[in-house]
């Protein structure tokens, strides 16, 4: 089964990420990758450079910040590979980012592909997009979504979606806070905001206006939010 | 100089981003450029192409900066190809002639309001990479403590690079959806300004001028769009006014008591000029129609004269066009000048029903209007109250206040 973590940094907890921390970090990306148990991940840039995308009444709406106000931001991901939730919330508890923060443990159904990221091609950005929902939309809307597919075919056969999945919804989620070297382990998504995440996807785009393109035409454009974030590779500070 | 400056700034920052992709870089280069020409036009004399001598210099202060880091090795090469072929030798020395530069303001304006930015960073951003307005005078414009101006210049460069906001103008596909956003950056630097009272700083006042610069060089640089010559009318329709609209104390003087000798009849044939531009492409828009309704006015020689029925037809197409409440409030005020007062309150009610223009001071100020108008006066001075109690501390409270003392002396 694979497993999406999703880091969810808390701002008054950023001095928790020391050097102790970073080394933690280092040893657990080592390990997680040589077991075999990391399939990829990436450190997200901060929510300041996010960027929202919805359609309303058929007109394209771009706000500037991420999909939700929350006091933990969403700060980077993973895709692990486990035998169960409980062996996904045991690597969770392992990562720095649960004593600097929250890490949101979510399954992904059972079709989702184990494939790792390749490397950005050449003068391109990668950005994780997250598929969101709206509590403003309401729920029957979504009986008369469109499906995804189309979209899917499209982004891969241009080469701009690189990985991508729903999650299970997030009722089945567990969330991992290491405090006082001790795992607090709750049940439910990271942030108790009423819009949730409901699905990824990995893009590999010229600039932003590719990728806002790119997430003005998925289905959730209309019945949610996309969130536009670019990764953050670790060789720039 | 002053004109050099607003003129060339933009000019000289959007080629050097352009070129150089460093959008510090290119303020400070700038800022060089200009600090030179203060000091040696004044004893050399002034250069017969100005904006070329100060591109010259600034491109040269970028080299230099480059030359400093040798990361950037392409990018003096670039640089230096293009100051060679521009003025024909690799002098350090501006000769004020180097060609046409390629005027890349348009890629600047597109960038700074990009959607992707907060519309106050697109504000800030586009004053001053375009105005050359500096972080400190654009916070005193806005109100605003220096550290939160530059803080948020910062972050919006920082989100330009860091989410890679393309450099350019969008396609032509893209530009009707785009263009509003640029159109709604430079309304709203000019309505900061246009609010701002007498008494307030003069740094702000001038953000009216700014953005008719800024219009101006958005209509010249998209001749084939109607809608930037539509906002250029109208800021120009609104700017004959300016001095017509506050009296000596400071206070609001209404469209119908104000002084039509001292409206400024230059602007207003500018603006004229420019709206029939605009209009003779056949693709009407916001701008172009709130610049017709300021054009109506503008043709009155009273307030009586006004041709109402004209204007609240226009009204009626803007409501269409933008859905907006508050058209549908200057739509009730216009057919009460067309049809009488009561017209005009029976679509005020539609409108207090349908709640959009809640806590909004317009709202009770209009209905307390129209009912001086109709005699009733104790309904009206509460209404005044109602609004004045929602209006904030502005001037437009004064006005209520004043008009609400006025009501209460009448005899019911």
């Amino acid at each position: 089964m694979r497993y999406m973590l999703i880091h969810a940094a808390d701002p008054e907890l950023a001095s928790k990420w020391d050097d102790e921390a970073q080394a933690s970090f280092t040893s657990w990306l080592e390990e997680t990758i040589r077991s075999g148990v990391n399939l990829q991940g990436s450190r997200l840039r901060p929510t300041a450079d996010a960027t929202t995308v919805k359609i309303r009444d058929g007109e394209l709406i771009i706000t500037d910040g991420p999909f939700a106000e929350t006091k933990e931001q969403v700060a980077g991901y993973d895709v692990l590979e486990c035998a169960s939730m409980d062996e996904a919330v045991r690597w969770a508890g392992r990562h720095p980012s649960s004593w600097a923060g929250a890490i949101e443990v979510r399954a992904l159904p059972e079709r989702a592909p184990a494939e790792p990221l390749p490397e950005p091609g050449e003068g391109k950005i990668q950005y994780l997009m997250l598929v969101c929902t709206d509590p403003a939309v309401d729920a029957r809307e979504f009986d008369r979504i469109e499906p995804v597919d189309p979209w899917v075919a499209d982004t891969d056969g241009r080469g701009i979606r690189l990985y991508g999945s729903e999650l299970e919804p997030p009722g089945s989620a567990r969330t991992v806070r290491v405090r006082d070297s001790r795992a607090i382990v709750t049940d439910g998504p990271f942030a108790e905001t009423k819009e949730q995440i409901a699905g990824f996807d990995v893009l590999e785009c010229a600039d932003l206006d590719e990728a806002i393109e790119v997430a003005r035409r998925h289905p959730m454009a209309r019945l949610g939010v996309l969130e536009v974030r670019p990764f953050w590779p670790f060789e720039e500070d | 100089m002053a004109d050099a400056f607003r003129q060339e700034w933009g000019r000289i920052t959007a080629a050097l981003i352009h070129q150089t992709g460093d959008w510090d870089l290119a303020e400070e280069c700038a800022q060089d450029a200009f600090a030179q020409a203060l000091r040696r036009w004044p004893r050399d004399g002034v250069p017969n192409r100005p904006g070329a001598w100060l591109m010259t210099v600034a491109r040269n202060a970028a080299i230099d900066r480059l030359r400093r880091s040798s990361t950037y090795r392409a990018k003096v090469e670039e640089l230096a190809v293009m100051a060679t072929r521009e003025t024909g030798t690799d002098s350090r020395e501006p000769d004020g002639d180097d060609g046409a530069v390629p005027d890349e303001r348009l890629r600047l304006i597109f960038t700074c309001c990009h959607p992707a930015l907060a519309m106050e960073a697109r504000v800030a951003l586009t004053l001053r990479t375009l105005t050359g307005l500096s972080t400190a005078e654009i916070a005193r414009a806005f109100l605003v403590p220096e550290a939160t101006m530059a803080k948020r210049l910062v972050r919006a460069k920082h989100k330009i690079a860091n989410a890679r906001i393309p450099y350019r103008v969008p396609p032509a596909d893209a530009l009707p959806e785009r263009m509003p956003g640029v159109l709604a950056v430079l309304y709203l630097v000019f309505n900061e300004g246009y609010s701002a009272s007498a008494g307030e700083n003069l740094i702000r006042r001038d953000l009216c001028d700014q953005a008719v610069a800024l219009a101006q060089v958005l209509a010249e640089l998209l001749p084939g769009e109607p809608e930037p010559k539509g906002l250029l009318a109208l800021m120009l329709f609104q700017r004959s006014r300016q001095t017509a609209r506050v009296n000596d104390r400071g206070d609001l003087v209404t469209l119908e008591d104000q002084d039509r000798a001292r409206w400024d009849q230059v602007q207003i044939g500018l603006a004229r000029r420019h709206l029939e531009e605009a209009l003779a492409a056949r693709r009407p828009g916001q701008y172009q129609i709130q610049a017709a309704i300021a054009g109506c006015h503008a043709a009155a020689a009273t307030a009586q004269a006004t041709d109402w029925p004209m204007i609240a037809r226009l009204y009626q197409h803007l409501a269409d066009v933008t859905g907006s409440p508050v058209v549908e409030l200057n739509r009730a005020v216009a057919v009460a000048m067309s049809d009488g007062p009561a017209a005009g309150l029976a679509l005020l009610r539609r409108l207090e029903a349908d709640g959009a223009l809640a806590g909004c001071y317009l709202l009770p100020a209009t209905r307390a209007d129209l009912l001086r108008r109709l005699g009733r006066n104790e309904e009206a001075a509460s209404a005044y109250e109602e609004a004045a109690a929602l209006a904030g501390n502005g001037p437009e409270r004064r006005f209520l206040n004043a008009r609400l003392a006025e009501v209460r002396s009448r005899p019911t």
